[in-house]
C-alpha cells in the first residue's frame, strides 16, 4: 500500500512530529514547525547556530505545502511525488525510522502473555540491464518460530502503542536475534532460487555479446590492452545480474498471538 | 543461480541488537509504517516502462521525446547517440533519461560535458525542470559532486582531467558531440578513457563528412558494433552515400542512435513564414554604393566587397573600415567616399526596421546584424524611435549572456545579435526573427533560426530577410538562397553536401567568385552554375538524409 493521499500523509507526518496544523483545506496544507522539524527541513544551520551561540530561543518558521496541483499557484510551495520537498521527507522518514519496539494495546484486568515478533520489511532489488524492486515484509515469532509473510498489512489491523499494556507481560525470545534474522534470510533465499530469473538470463547474455564485439575490436591491437580491460569491466558493471536486500526497516513486536 | 551475485544486508540486525540493548531510540508505530510506505511509493516494481513522469507533473513532454528515452533505456541500455535535429528537444531527452536512471538509484554521480556557453543553461534546466541537483563545476570544486557539469575543454585540461579519470562515472553526457568524430584528437582520446556507465552523446550532425565519424562516435559507446577499425575503413571507406546502400549497417546504426528530424514529429505543427522585405536605396546611398563598386578597382577586391556588403547594412560600418584602410593605406579617393557617408541620411534598412518593428506592437522581435557597428547604430535608432532594446555578442561572458537573455524576455522588446550571438541561447518565448543582413554561410541561417523554431515554440515563427535591391544583397537572395528554397525547407545536411562538392566555406567560395568575375553578367552566371550544382546534390541526398530514427 503505497501512498495514496499526499495530503493525508503530510497531515500524519506533521502531526507525528508535534508539529500544529495551522490550516488544511482544499489541498493547502499549513503547518507551524517545531524546532526539531525546522532543522531537519529548513536547511539554515547557521541560523540555529548563531541563536544558540547568543543564547536564545529560537523562532522557528512556519510551512506552507500545496497538494492540490489546481492551487498551486498560490502562496506555498506546490508538493508532489517528484518535488525535491517530499523528497526531503521521505528521505527524513527514511533515516530516522528504522528501528522500533512496539507492543499490542490490550484492554484486560486479566494478566496477558505477549509474544515477541523479528518484523523484517526488506527491499530486494533486481539489477541487471533494467533494474525493479520488490518489498517483502515477514515476521517471525521468535518463541514457537511462526513465521507470516506481508506482516506489515497484518500489523496494520492491531492497535500498538510505544508502552506496555496494564496487566501484560512479555514472553522472553527461545530464538536469539541473530538466528531469527538467519531464517528469514533462508527462506529469503529460497524464495530467490525458485525463481527463473529471465532478466538475468537476458543480461547475461547480452554481457557475453557484447564482450565478444570488444574484444573483436581490440583484436591484434595489443597496445590496447588496458582500454580494452577498462570496456570490458564498464560491461560487466553495466550487465551483471546482481539482486541486493536492503532492509527499510524493523524491529520487535509484542503481539498477544 | 550461481551466476547472479547476491548482496545481503549485514548492518541492520547488529545495529537492531545495539539499539534493544541501550533501549531506544524507537519510532512511533505511525511513523514506522510511513516510513515503509513512502519506500513502497518510490520502489520500481517493473524493469519497464519509466517512472519519472510521476516525479515531473509540471513538463509536458512531446511524444517523440518520450519514446527516444524508453528507447534509450528500454532497448539500448543506456548507451545512445541522441541525434535529433535542432530544436527538437535533446537535451529533455537526455534528462528525462538521467532521471528516470536516478529514480530507480542506478545512477548516482554523472559527469555532464557541455560548451562552455551552455553550462548555465543546462544547470537551469536540470534544476527547474527536472530537479536534477546538478552543479556547474568552479575552481577548486571537487569533480566528486554528485551531478557536475563543465565544458569538455576545462574537464581535459591538467589538472582536472588527472582527477575526472580517476572516478567512476555512472553517467556521462557529452552534448555537441560532433566534436568527437575524429578519433586522433585529444578531445576523442580524453572521452574514451573516462571511466563509465551509461553514456549519452548529443548532437544533430552525426554524420558530416566520412562515415567514419560515426564510426568513431559508436566506437566510444559501443567499441566493435561496426566492427573493427580497419575493417570499417575497407568496407565503407571514405564514402558517405554507402549508408543509404547498406540496410545492414543502417540498421546497426539504429541500434545506437536516435535521429529525429522535424518531418516525423509533432514539432512540425509550428510553421515558418518567411518573407523577403526589399529595400530601395535613396538616391544619395545608391551613388556611395556605385561609386564603391566602380572605383575601387585598384584595391584588393575581397575588401571591395567587405565594403559593398558594409554599407548595405549601415554608413557605421562602412564608414569605419574605411577610416582604418585610410590608416594605413592613405588614399585620397577614401577620404572623398567617407566625406559622403558622413552626410548620408538615415539609412533606408534601419528606417525600415524601424517601420516593420512598430508594426508588431510590443511583441518581441530578434534582429541580426554582421556587424558590431550596425549593432550600435541600431540600438541607437531604435531608442529613437522609442524602441527598447538590448545586445548580444558571442564575446559576452557567460553571466552577461542569461542577464541579456534575461533583460530581453522581461523588459526589452528586441534582441540585436551579432552572428556570434546565434549559438547558445535559446529563445522560444520569441517567434519574430529579422535577418537584417544575411550571412554568407547557409548554416549560420540555420543556427540563427534554430534558436526561436524549437522545442518550446508556441507561435508560427515569423522570419523576415532583408535585402537592398540593385545591390550584391540582392545577387544572393535570388541567384542562390531563394533557389535552393534555404528558407522553406531544414538545412539539414547542407554543410555535408558542401563539403562533398569540396566546398569548405560558402563566404569565401561567393567572395571568389565576385573577385574573379569583371562584369556583373559574369558574376550572375557564376553564381547560377554554383546554384544548380548545390540543388542537384540535394536532391541525390535526400533519401540518404533519413538514415537515423526512421
Amino acid at each position: 500500500m503505497a501512498i495514496t493521499n499526499l495530503n493525508q500523509f503530510l497531515e500524519d507526518y506533521f502531526v507525528s512530529h508535534r508539529c500544529q496544523i495551522l490550516e488544511n483545506k482544499d489541498g493547502i496544507l499549513k503547518i507551524q514547525l517545531t524546532e526539531e522539524m525546522d532543522q531537519a527541513l529548513m536547511n539554515r544551520p547557521f541560523y540555529w547556530h548563531y541563536i544558540k551561540k547568543i543564547g536564545q530561543q529560537g523562532q522557528p518558521m512556519d510551512l506552507t505545502l500545496i497538494t492540490n496541483p489546481n492551487k498551486k499557484n498560490e502562496k506555498g510551495e506546490w508538493i508532489h511525488f517528484g518535488s525535491p520537498r517530499l523528497q526531503q521527507i521521505i528521505n527524513h522518514l527514511k533515516e530516522k525510522e528504522k528501528y522500533t519496539k512496539l507492543f499490542q494495546k490490550v484492554v484486560s484486568n486479566q494478566n496477558t502473555p505477549l509474544f515477541p515478533w523479528l518484523v523484517v520489511n526488506l527491499k530486494m532489488s533486481y539489477k541487471g540491464k533494467q533494474k525493479k524492486d520488490e518489498m517483502i515484509s515477514i515476521g517471525l515469532q521468535l518463541v514457537n518460530g511462526n513465521m507470516r509473510l506481508e506482516m506489515m498489512d497484518h500489523l496494520q489491523k492491531l492497535p500498538l502503542q510505544m508502552a506496555i499494556s496494564d496487566y501484560c507481560y512479555t514472553i522472553s525470545p527461545i530464538i536469539k536475534l541473530q538466528s531469527g534474522f538467519k531464517r528469514i534470510e533462508s527462506v529469503i533465499s529460497s524464495y530467490i532460487e525458485n525463481q527463473t530469473h529471465e532478466w538475468a538470463l537476458e543480461s547475461l547474455q547480452e554481457l557475453e555479446e557484447e564482450i565478444k564485439t570488444v574484444q573483436h575490436f581490440y583484436e591484434g591491437r595489443t597496445e590496447e590492452l588496458e582500454q580494452m580491460e577498462k570496456e570490458i569491466e564498464e560491461i560487466k558493471e553495466r550487465y551483471h545480474p546482481v539482486i541486493s536486500q536492503e532492509v527499510i526497516n524493523g524491529g520487535i513486536f509484542y503481539l498477544t498471538e | 543461480m550461481d551466476s547472479i551475485q547476491v548482496n545481503k544486508d549485514t548492518t541492520f540486525i547488529t545495529e537492531l541488537e545495539s539499539i534493544l540493548e541501550n533501549d531506544g531510540p524507537y519510532s512511533s508505530w505511525e511513523l514506522f509504517s510511513m516510513a515503509y510506505h513512502a519506500e513502497l511509493t518510490t520502489i520500481t516494481p517493473e524493469f519497464k516502462g519509466l517512472r519519472a513522469f510521476e516525479y515531473l507533473p509540471h513538463v509536458k513532454f512531446l511524444d517523440h521525446q518520450v519514446e527516444a528515452a524508453e528507447q534509450v533505456i528500454e532497448t539500448m541500455n543506456g548507451r545512445a547517440i541522441l541525434a535529433d535535429e535542432v530544436g527538437l528537444g535533446k537535451t529533455i531527452e537526455a534528462g528525462l533519461i538521467l532521471k528516470e536512471y536516478m529514480i530507480r538509484g542506478l545512477v548516482k554521480n554523472a559527469l555532464i560535458l557541455v560548451p562552455a556557453s551552455l553550462v548555465s543553461q543546462w544547470v537551469k534546466e536540470l534544476n527547474e525542470k527536472f530537479y536534477i541537483p546538478a552543479v556547474a563545476h568552479r575552481k577548486n570544486y571537487s569533480w566528486d559532486q554528485n551531478i557536475i557539469i563543465s565544458s569538455l575543454d576545462t574537464a581535459k585540461r591538467s589538472p582536472h582531467r588527472e582527477k575526472i579519470l580517476d572516478i567512476d562515472y555512472d553517467f556521462i553526457l557529452i552534448d555537441e558531440a560532433h566534436k568527437l568524430k575524429n578519433h586522433k584528437t585529444k578531445n576523442y582520446e580524453f572521452v574514451r578513457s573516462l571511466k563509465k556507465k551509461y553514456c549519452l552523446l548529443l548532437t544533430a550532425t552525426p554524420v558530416q563528412n566520412q562515415l567514419i565519424e560515426i564510426f568513431n562516435l559508436i566506437s566510444i559507446l559501443k567499441p566493435g558494433h561496426l566492427g573493427n577499425y580497419e575493417s570499417f575503413l575497407e568496407n565503407y571507406g571514405k564514402d558517405r552515400n554507402k549508408i543509404k546502400q547498406d540496410a545492414y549497417l543502417k540498421q546497426l546504426i539504429q541500434k545506437v542512435m536516435i535521429r529525429n528530424t522535424r518531418q516525423n514529429t509533432t514539432l512540425s505543427s509550428t510553421k515558418r513564414n518567411i518573407q523577403t522585405v526589399w529595400i530601395d536605396f535613396k538616391q544619395e546611398e545608391k551613388e556611395v554604393y556605385s561609386e564603391l563598386e566602380s572605383a575601387f578597382a585598384g584595391f584588393s577586391s575581397f575588401s571591395k566587397i567587405t565594403f559593398l556588403r558594409e554599407i548595405c547594412s549601415s554608413r557605421e560600418a562602412c564608414y569605419l573600415s574605411l577610416k582604418k584602410l585610410n590608416e594605413t593605406n592613405p588614399n585620397p579617393f577614401i577620404e572623398q567616399v567617407n566625406s559622403k557617408i558622413e552626410k548620408l541620411p538615415h539609412h533606408s534598412k534601419a528606417e525600415k526596421l524601424v517601420e516593420l518593428i512598430k508594426q508588431f506592437g510590443d511583441e518581441k522581435v530578434i534582429v541580426f546584424t554582421e556587424y558590431r557597428a550596425s549593432q550600435i547604430y541600431l540600438q541607437w535608432i531604435l531608442k529613437q524611435h522609442g524602441i527598447t532594446s538590448v545586445p548580444f555578442r558571442g564575446g559576452f561572458k557567460r553571466g552577461k549572456k542569461d542577464w541579456m537573455k534575461q533583460l530581453f524576455q522581461d523588459h526589452a522588446q528586441v534582441l540585436i545579435a551579432t552572428e556570434a550571438g546565434g549559438e547558445g541561447i535559446n529563445l522560444q518565448f520569441c517567434n519574430h526573427l529579422i535577418n537584417y543582413d544575411l550571412p554568407w554561410n547557409p548554416m549560420r541561417l540555420e543556427q540563427r533560426i534554430g534558436r526561436i523554431h524549437r522545442y518550446g515554440q508556441e507561435k508560427d515563427v515569423q522570419i523576415y530577410n532583408f535585402a537592398t535591391k540593385g545591390t550584391i544583397e540582392e545577387h544572393i537572395m535570388t541567384l542562390l538562397y531563394e533557389k535552393i528554397n534555404l528558407f522553406e525547407q531544414v538545412i539539414g545536411n547542407l554543410d555535408a553536401i558542401l563539403e562533398e562538392l569540396n566546398i569548405s566555406n560558402m563566404e569565401s567560395e561567393i567572395e571568389s567568385i565576385y573577385n574573379e568575375s569583371s562584369t556583373i553578367g559574369e558574376v550572375k552566371i557564376k553564381l547560377d552554375n554554383l546554384t544548380s550544382i548545390i540543388k542537384s546534390s540535394m536532391e541525390q541526398s535526400q533519401e540518404g538524409q533519413n538514415y537515423g530514427y526512421h
